[in-house]
This record gives C-alpha cells, sequence and structure tokens, in this order.
C-alpha cells in the first residue's frame, strides 16, 4: 500500500505539472482557463500532500488496502474533471461523480455505523442538491442557447432567474451553504487526510467555484447576487458560531470551514471586481491554510488517540513541528501578518469598504463579525488543542515522518505566499480575470499601511483573541447539530415508506390491477364529456336494433349475477346470439355468421372446461361490490361518451368506394370484407394466425401437462370419453349423420367467401364444430391439432413469401379464374389458398382446445371420483 | 350514430367490467368475451350507419363500411382464441389449486407484510424510545 500510494501521488503531480500551459484545450467540454489552472494546482498540489500524509495516517496494519487510495485518486480525477468542464454535461457528470466518491471515502470506515450514516447523509444532500443544480443548468442553456459555459452571454428574465436560484441552492448544497451545511460536520468521520482534501481545500470548493465562473452569465440577474448573498452571510455567521462551541478539534475546523465558504459565496455573489478579487485570493489562502490544520488534527488524533480539546493537554511542547505549523496556518486564517490569509482578508475588508448603499450596509458588518468570530474560533482551537500546563501533559505516540512533510509543506506555503505576494498577485488575478475582467486592477498589498481596512483588522484581531481567549476558558456544551437529524430523517423516512409504497401499489390482487385499469380509462374520457354532440345520433336504425340491444344487455346482466355456472354460460350463449344479430341488422353477414359459430364452440368450451368446477359459483364473499358496481357503470357510461364523441367528429367519409374497387379491381372478389381479410389487408391476417398458432400452442402444451400428471398406472384416458357418461346412440347417430352436411357447408363457405358472405374463418369454424361434436360423442377422428397448425400456417406463410421469390412485393396474391363446379367460374387465385390455412390452423385451434379442456376436466373429474371410492371403501 | 347500439356497448362494458374485478377465473373469463363483444361492437358502430352487406354490386342501396367489419372479424377470432386459452388456463389452476379463484401473487403480499412488519418495529422502538425519556424525565 505504502508504494502504491507513493506512486499514485507521483502520478497526479505530473499531471499538475503537464498542465502548466496557459488555455489548454484537451476535448471537446474541457478548457482550462486561468481559473481553472488554480483550482487544478490546488486539487494537485494538496493532492499529492494530502496523498504522502496519508501513508502515515494509515498505519499499515489500520486495513482499507488499496481501496482508500484508489477511491482518493478517483475522487482526484472527478475533481480535475470538474474544475476543467466547460460544457453542463461535463460539468454535472463530474460534479455528481466527486458526490459519489465523497460519500465513498466518507464512509471509508464502514463498518461503523456513525461513518455510514454520516456518508449516506452527505450523499443525500449533495445528490439532491446536484439535481437541483441539473434542473438550473439545463434551464440556464435553454435561454444562453448553448451548453458550452464558455460561450454564454449575460442571461435575464424570468427564466433566468429561476435558474440562477436552482444554480445557486446547488452551489449551496456543495458548499456547506446553510441550512445545507449539516452534512459537513458529519462528514468529518471520515479519514483526516479525506477531510483535509476534500472537506476543506477542493470538493466544498466546487459550489464557490460554481457561483464564480457563472457570476458573469448571471450578472443582470439581482436574484443570484441575493440569493448568494443570503447563503453566504447566513453560513458564515452561523458556521463561525458553530465552530465556538465545538470541543472536538476536528469540528471546530469543520464548522470554520462552513463559515469561509460562506464568506467565499458572499464575496463572488456580490458581483464587484473587487469582491471578486478579493474571493479569489481567500480561494487560496484558505486551501492553503484549513487543509494543514486538518492534517495537523489528523496526526494528534493518530499520535493521542483523541480529538477532544477538553483531554488535550502540553501538546505545544510534545509535538513542536505540529504545533508551529498550527500556529502560523492558524493565524493565517486569522488573517495576521506575515501569512497570505492577511492580505486576503484585507482584501474582502476592502472590498466591503468599496461597495456602496445597501450592498455595504450588509457585508461590511456581516464580513467584519465573521472576521471577529473567525479569530476567536481559531485562537480557542490553537489554545484548546497546544495549550495546557505540562504537568497533565496527555501522552504522545511516536513521530511519523510522512506527515510531517505533508503538514510542514503546506503550512510553509501561507508564508511563502505573503513573501512572494506578486507572484501569488499574478495567479490569483489571471484567475479573477477569468470572472470579472475588471479584476486586473487588485493585488495582494503585503502591509497596506494605516489605512481604514487595516483599522479594522487591527481591531478584529484584539476583539477575536479576546472573545475566543474568553471562550477557551470555559467548558462549551455541544449543541445538537439541528438539521442534521432532519436529514437522516429524510432518508429514513425514504427507506421506511419505500416498502410500504410498493406493498401498497405492487398488492399482487388481480382485481384491484384491472379495477385501477378501467379507472384509468374513465379518467380518460373525462374530457371528452365536452365534445359530446347530439346531432348525429339517432334513437335507433331499426325496431330490431333496438330489440337485440336491450335483450343482450339483459342477457348480460343476467349472467352477471346469476349463481350457477352453466346458466351464466348460457346467457353468454344468448349475448353472443344477440351480436349476431346485431350484425345482421348493421349489414355485416360475415361478422353474423362468425360470431354465430365462434359462440357455439366458445359456449362448448366453457361446457367442456366448467366440468372440473362446481356447478354454482363459490359465494361471493368481496367486500368492495359496491365499489366494482359504480366503476362498471362509470365505465360504461365513459365508453358510451367516447363513441359519441367520436362520431361528432369524423375524419373523413368511410373510403367505401375505393375499397369496393379495390376488392373488384385487385382481389378480384366481391365480398369486400374478404377481400380486404386475404388480400388487401392480408398482412393483419397472416399476424392473426400466427396468434391462433402460438394459442393452440399454448393450450397443448398445458394439456399435456396436465395429461401426464393425471396418468393413472401408464394407462393415459381417453379424450373426451367423459363427456357422454352413458353413450346415447341416438345423439351417436344425429352426430353421424350431421357431419357430412356439415362439412359440405364449411366447403360452400370456403369457397364462396371470395364473393359472398362466408370465408376462411367461418369455414374453419363450422369444421371445428364438427370435430367437437364427434369428441363430444365420442366419436372416432383423425384430426392432429398439431399437424393442422403446422400445415396451416406454413401454406399461409408459402402464399405470403412466393411473390418475393417472384420479384413481387411480400404477401401480393395472385388472381385467376378458376372453374368450380357447383359455383361456376369464380375469379381467385392465391388468396383462396391462404384462406385454406387460415381455415386450418382454426380447426386445429379448436381440436386442440377442446381436447386439453375435456383432458383437464376428465383428470378433476377422475380424482373427485378416486377420492369418493376411497372413502366409501374405508 | 345510433343510441341504442351506444346502449348496448355501454351495457356490455359495464357487466364486462363488473365481471373482470371479481377474484373468480371463470367469471374474469366471461367479463373478458363481454369486453370483447363491447369492443367489436363499437368498432363497428364508429364505423358508420348500417346498409346493405358489403358485397360489390348486390345491391343499389348503400353498403354499410366494410372496413371496420374486417378489422373486427380479426377482433372476433383473436378473442375467440384468447378465451380458449383463459378456459385452458382456469382448468389447470383448477387442477394445481382445487378452485379457480384468482389468489393474491404470494411474493407481493410477502413484500407488503415485510414492510408492515418493519413498521411496526420502528413504531415499537420509538415507543420505547418515548418511555425511556418518560423515565428519565421522571428520575
Amino acid at each position: 500500500m505504502w508504494a502504491l500510494t507513493q506512486i499514485i501521488a507521483g502520478g497526479t503531480e505530473s499531471t499538475a505539472q503537464l498542465l502548466w500551459v496557459d488555455a489548454l484545450d484537451i476535448g471537446f467540454e474541457f478548457r482550462i482557463d486561468d481559473l481553472a489552472l488554480l483550482m487544478t494546482l490546488l486539487v494537485s498540489g494538496i493532492g499529492t500532500l494530502v496523498f504522502i500524509n496519508a501513508t502515515g495516517y494509515f498505519s499499515a496494519d489500520a486495513g482499507g488496502g488499496t481501496r482508500f487510495p484508489a477511491t482518493l485518486l478517483a475522487f482526484s480525477t472527478s475533481m480535475l474533471g470538474l474544475v476543467w468542464a466547460d460544457s453542463i454535461w461535463t460539468l454535472f457528470i463530474f460534479w455528481e461523480a466527486t458526490s459519489v466518491t465523497s460519500f465513498l471515502l466518507v464512509g471509508h470506515k464502514n463498518t461503523y455505523a456513525d461513518a455510514r450514516n454520516s456518508a449516506r447523509r452527505a450523499l443525500v444532500i449533495t445528490g439532491a442538491g446536484g439535481l437541483v443544480l441539473l434542473a438550473g443548468l439545463l434551464i440556464l442553456a435553454e435561454q444562453a442557447g448553448t451548453s458550452t459555459i464558455s460561450e454564454m452571454g449575460a442571461v435575464s428574465g424570468a427564466a433566468a432567474t429561476t435558474a440562477a436560484v436552482l444554480v445557486m441552492i446547488g452551489a449551496a448544497t456543495k458548499s456547506a451553504q446553510f441550512p445545507f451545511h449539516v452534512w459537513l460536520p458529519g462528514a468529518m468521520a471520515a479519514p483526516t487526510p479525506v477531510s483535509a482534501y476534500l472537506h476543506s481545500a477542493t470538493m466544498v470548493k466546487a459550489g464557490v467555484l460554481l457561483v464564480a465562473i457563472l457570476s458573469p452569465v448571471f450578472t443582470d440577474v439581482a436574484a443570484w447576487k441575493w440569493t448568494g448573498v443570503a447563503f453566504g452571510i447566513a453560513s458564515m455567521l452561523w458556521g463561525a458560531i458553530g465552530a465556538l462551541r465545538q470541543n472536538d478539534a476536528k469540528l471546530i475546523l469543520a464548522w470554520g470551514t462552513v463559515s469561509q465558504l460562506g464568506l467565499l459565496i458572499t464575496l463572488f455573489s456580490l458581483g464587484s471586481a473587487k469582491a471578486n478579487f478579493a474571493g479569489m485570493s481567500l480561494l487560496l489562502a484558505h486551501a492553503v491554510f484549513k487543509a494543514p490544520l486538518f492534517l495537523v488534527v489528523g496526526e494528534v488524533d493518530v499520535r493521542t488517540g483523541t480529538r477532544d480539546i477538553n483531554e488535550l493537554s502540553g501538546l505545544r511542547r510534545s509535538m513542536p513541528i505540529a504545533f508551529g505549523v498550527a500556529v502560523v496556518a492558524g493565524l493565517s486564517m486569522a488573517g495576521v501578518p506575515p501569512l497570505l490569509g492577511f492580505p486576503a482578508k484585507e482584501a474582502a475588508i476592502e472590498a466591503a469598504l468599496g461597495l456602496s448603499g445597501a450592498d455595504r450596509a450588509i457585508a461590511l458588518p456581516t464580513i467584519v463579525g465573521g472576521a471577529v468570530l473567525t479569530v476567536a474560533y481559531t485562537t480557542r482551537f490553537l489554545i484548546g488543542t497546544f495549550g495546557g500546563s505540562g504537568s497533565e501533559a496527555t501522552e504522545v505516540a511516536e513521530r511519523r515522518l510522512p506527515m510531517s512533510i505533508a503538514t510542514v509543506s503546506l503550512g510553509a506555503l501561507s508564508v511563502l505566499g505573503y513573501v512572494f505576494a506578486p507572484a501569488a498577485t499574478s495567479l490569483i488575478r489571471a484567475a479573477a480575470i477569468e470572472s470579472n475582467a475588471k479584476s486586473e486592477v487588485y493585488e495582494l498589498i503585503r502591509w497596506p499601511g494605516l489605512k481604514t481596512a487595516f483599522v479594522i483588522s487591527v481591531i478584529v484581531v484584539v476583539l477575536g483573541a479576546m472573545l475566543g481567549w474568553f471562550v477557551a476558558q470555559r467548558s462549551v456544551r455541544v449543541p445538537d447539530t439541528i438539521g442534521a437529524e432532519n436529514a437522516d430523517g429524510f432518508v429514513d423516512g425514504i427507506l421506511n415508506w419505500a416498502p410500504r409504497i410498493t406493498a401498497a401499489i405492487q398488492h399482487g390482487s388481480l382485481p384491484v390491477y384491472l379495477a385501477t385499469m378501467c379507472l384509468a380509462m374513465v379518467v380518460a374520457t373525462i374530457p371528452l364529456v365536452l365534445d359530446v354532440e347530439t346531432g348525429h345520433l339517432v334513437r335507433w336504425d331499426s325496431a330490431a336494433q333496438l330489440a337485440l340491444s336491450i335483450i343482450m344487455v339483459a342477457a348480460a346482466l343476467a349472467g352477471a349475477f346469476v349463481g350457477s355456472r352453466l346458466g351464466a354460460t348460457l346467457t353468454l350463449g344468448a349475448v353472443g346470439i344477440c351480436m349476431s344479430g346485431l350484425f345482421v341488422v348493421h349489414g355485416a353477414p360475415d361478422l353474423a355468421l362468425t360470431q354465430l359459430v365462434v359462440e357455439t364452440v366458445i359456449v362448448v368450451g366453457f361446457v367442456v372446461g366448467l366440468g372440473a368446477l362446481t356447478a354454482r359459483f363459490p359465494e361471493s364473499t368481496d367486500s368492495w361490490r359496491g365499489i366494482r358496481l359504480v366503476l362498471s357503470l362509470l365505465g360504461g357510461a365513459g365508453v358510451a361518451i367516447a363513441l359519441a364523441s367520436a362520431g361528432a367528429t369524423p375524419a373523413g367519409s368511410p373510403p367505401i368506394d375505393a375499397l369496393t374497387n379495390g376488392a373488384v379491381d385487385v382481389g378480384g372478389g366481391k365480398n369486400i370484407v374478404n377481400v380486404i381479410l386475404t388480400d388487401l389487408r392480408a398482412l393483419d391476417t397472416l399476424g392473426e394466425v400466427v396468434v391462433l398458432a402460438t394459442v393452440t400452442a399454448g393450450v397443448l402444451a398445458l394439456a399435456r401437462v396436465v395429461r401426464e400428471e393425471g396418468r393413472v398406472d401408464g394407462v393415459e384416458p381417453r379424450p373426451g370419453g367423459l363427456m357422454i357418461s352413458t353413450p346415447s346412440p341416438t345423439v351417436e347417430t344425429a352426430i353421424r349423420i350431421a357431419s357430412p352436411f356439415a362439412v359440405v357447408l364449411a366447403a360452400y363457405l370456403f369457397f364462396a367467401g371470395h364473393n359472398n358472405p362466408g370465408g376462411g374463418f367461418a369455414a374453419g369454424l363450422v369444421l371445428g364444430s364438427v370435430v367437437i361434436l364427434r369428441t363430444v360423442a365420442g366419436l372416432p377422428r383423425r384430426t392432429k391439432p398439431r399437424r393442422l397448425v403446422t400445415v396451416g400456417t406454413l401454406i399461409a406463410a408459402i402464399v405470403a413469401l412466393v411473390p418475393i421469390v417472384a420479384g413481387d412485393p411480400f404477401l401480393d396474391m395472385y388472381v385467376a379464374s378458376i372453374d368450380v363446379p357447383v359455383f361456376g367460374k369464380i375469379k381467385s387465385g392465391s388468396a383462396l389458398v391462404f384462406d385454406l390455412g387460415v381455415t386450418l390452423i382454426v380447426v386445429g385451434l379448436i381440436t386442440a382446445s377442446i381436447d386439453g379442456l375435456s383432458a383437464i376436466t376428465e383428470r378433476v373429474v377422475s380424482e373427485a371420483r378416486r377420492t369418493l371410492t376411497s372413502e366409501a371403501a374405508s | 350514430m345510433s343510441v341504442a347500439l351506444l346502449f348496448a356497448i355501454a351495457g356490455l362494458t359495464a357487466v364486462g367490467i363488473y365481471l373482470i374485478t371479481s377474484r373468480n377465473l371463470s367469471r374474469i373469463i366471461l367479463g373478458f368475451v363481454l369486453l370483447g363483444h363491447a369492443a367489436v361492437l363499437g368498432l363497428v358502430t364508429a364505423g358508420g350507419p348500417p346498409g346493405e352487406a358489403p358485397i360489390a354490386g348486390a345491391s343499389d342501396q348503400p353498403i354499410a363500411n366494410p372496413l371496420p367489419q374486417a378489422l373486427a372479424l380479426t377482433a372476433i377470432v383473436i378473442s375467440f382464441g384468447l378465451t380458449l386459452f383463459m378456459l385452458a388456463l382456469a382448468g389447470r389452476q383448477q387442477t394445481l389449486s382445487g378452485s379457480d379463484l384468482v389468489e393474491d401473487d404470494l411474493e407481493d403480499r410477502r413484500l407488503a407484510a415485510r414492510a408492515e412488519r418493519a413498521a411496526a418495529l420502528a413504531d415499537l422502538a420509538e415507543q420505547a424510545e418515548e418511555r425511556d425519556e418518560q423515565h428519565e424525565e421522571s428520575t
């Protein structure tokens, strides 16, 4: 792990060097300007030192293996991607990637519930913020007309305001702004190098960076400024107060970070060039002083086993190097010369002084107040951690070299930044120009002389030190983190409610599912009520139609409420016959014919299938009959309304003439419906017969399972043997006589179909009825459903495919004149062959169904009989 | 458009919905058949007024629209096939469970039971917490 971390650290460093090239375009979505460069420097530079520090932080047996460096490296990559991103897409992806890697790093000690909780909280808040940000960015891209950030011009208007607020909220969650800051103190459950890196120097700066980048775009949006300033000031003050109320050294720093980030957001939102420059200076200074402070706390933690400032004592003697770094970095944080923090803070106060009107009235007191509090918690941090008399000094373990290297290097930067202020200035100024061109006139001033800002600074330091010293003398009761429970409760709530919602929606009850669908249908018809017109409605087309409609509905109602299964089946037959009659009245003989035969077969199917069931329906026990009734009535009314409104606005007149001519000229037949089915729209029919073939296969499979299970002593029961329990010579004879006639009828329908009512379906259904009759009577028959369906499908497929071989379109039908006895000369052709396939499939389906249903019934009945016999025997 | 036909369609739909929301599989199949009828009748009704049978050259009177009839014929045969398949399924259900009632999905019920248990546990924990707090306050 040692070596690996070192290698990774080296890799990060070299990447950083490679990027010291101005405005390098390394990809479609990436752009590295001076601001990105500054951030890159922070990410890579601090990253390297953090990696070095981590090798000391984790002792060889600390566990975690390669997981930690791998995750940390993944974070580095995401952060660099975020910094370089130049399109909102890239930005968002890497933004979320840093949230996820942060989640993994915070939860690094995954055996502790506390760490897991904190990680989850951080992810929920930053993740939710990410979504808000995405919404804002999308609106922004829409307004600006481009998704490339560097090409965006200033936007304004209501949509821009929405975008500004959303983006600002997203930035506030990432940069731990009040009231979203609750995740940051929790994130201190992470190993300290992670806290130093992610939660002070880099990731939490992402929000600040975003505000800086987008400030020019939102410069005309007032809401942008005020949302940002509100977030910033609230966080700056609340974070600093929070820092004074903590006893854990690391938490003091974390709350301090919230405060500092608030100051940064405030400065970047204010929009003035001076504030912008001050923000950039602080951005750099904060990274450079906060990271070593965290690392020092990490070292203290590792070497003493505690971070509680009430327990720590005398460390200034036992840990001199760490103490030195802490003093330097702490003073820089407090804004004391000769350290980088001083000119940065000076610039911030200058910027506040430079404002006018309401801006100044708000910004100046709060920034100064925040500065006082900052000095106060810094003082308390230093006294608490390193102070105390030597007599009760805390035991300290041996120093670890890698940790010291990192802390000293980082700590030295605060000094170097001050000493080489011009160099730092050029770096900061270049970055500041990216977000506000007017920032170029400012610089970091090492010693300003007796100016107002300097006087304020002095007062701030003195006041702050006194306050800090005062607070350090008393023991503080650590308050509950307000809001943390809310965030956790939110997540717990989701986890609690998810299974409940699933249980409520996916309850597993078929009737309720179906009722829900029907309800949706009813709701969908509501708007159609407005379209209903009565002009096109007639009471009835004929008296027969009215009578049939009434009888049919009455029969259906009877079927719904009758207790006997056989009775219900018979009402079904009645409904079917009424349907058939309505078709006749309407002028649809083909439909009437088909419906009649279909109904017969279905009723027989029901009767055969019902043999397995009790004669009466079980007593209804359902408690929601009322709801079902209401839903049914609404459903019926809804369908009627939908139809009535559809009839009110016809899309055009029916293409009756075109279809008639097409039937005669193209299909060579007079029965238009039949020609449509077998020629003009033969593809539909082909699909339909495939469905029928599939259904047949399904029924056959079900029947086979039942038959194999029910095989008694290896003997398969004779199909249909139970249909009529005592063979009846009368019935047998009648069926024997009727069969040939029925076959002739089927043949007639088949050939006549092209010019008169009839066709393949009807013929198939009639033939199927013959099969049923013979099966029921126990007469022998030679039809094999599987073979019928296979041959039928093959015929249909060949007819469909032959035209392709011949170079004609798929399913093109050939017409020829054929002389058929009895019918005379008819014009037909391949359509007739196609219809033959349909007929065979229909016969196969009926045969398979009757066989299957009787097999199932037989099984149930014979089992019941066996049970009865055995009971009687015992 | 004939109100009589609309009435017929509405009646069939209503009875169909009532039946398919039942727990009894054979009633559901009955309802399915009725809904199929309603749909076919709806197709034909929407296609225009009645007329002579659509046989070319058979009559001078205007013929009924043949296009919905072709669609309806397909629909009739398809729902016929599906009905037979559902009957077979009902029979299979009978051999497996001894009745043709539609039971709730077992896995879904199990999930719901788990949710209820978890909720009950959470409530218990909450109550215990409150009790502890009260205890602390009283001492």
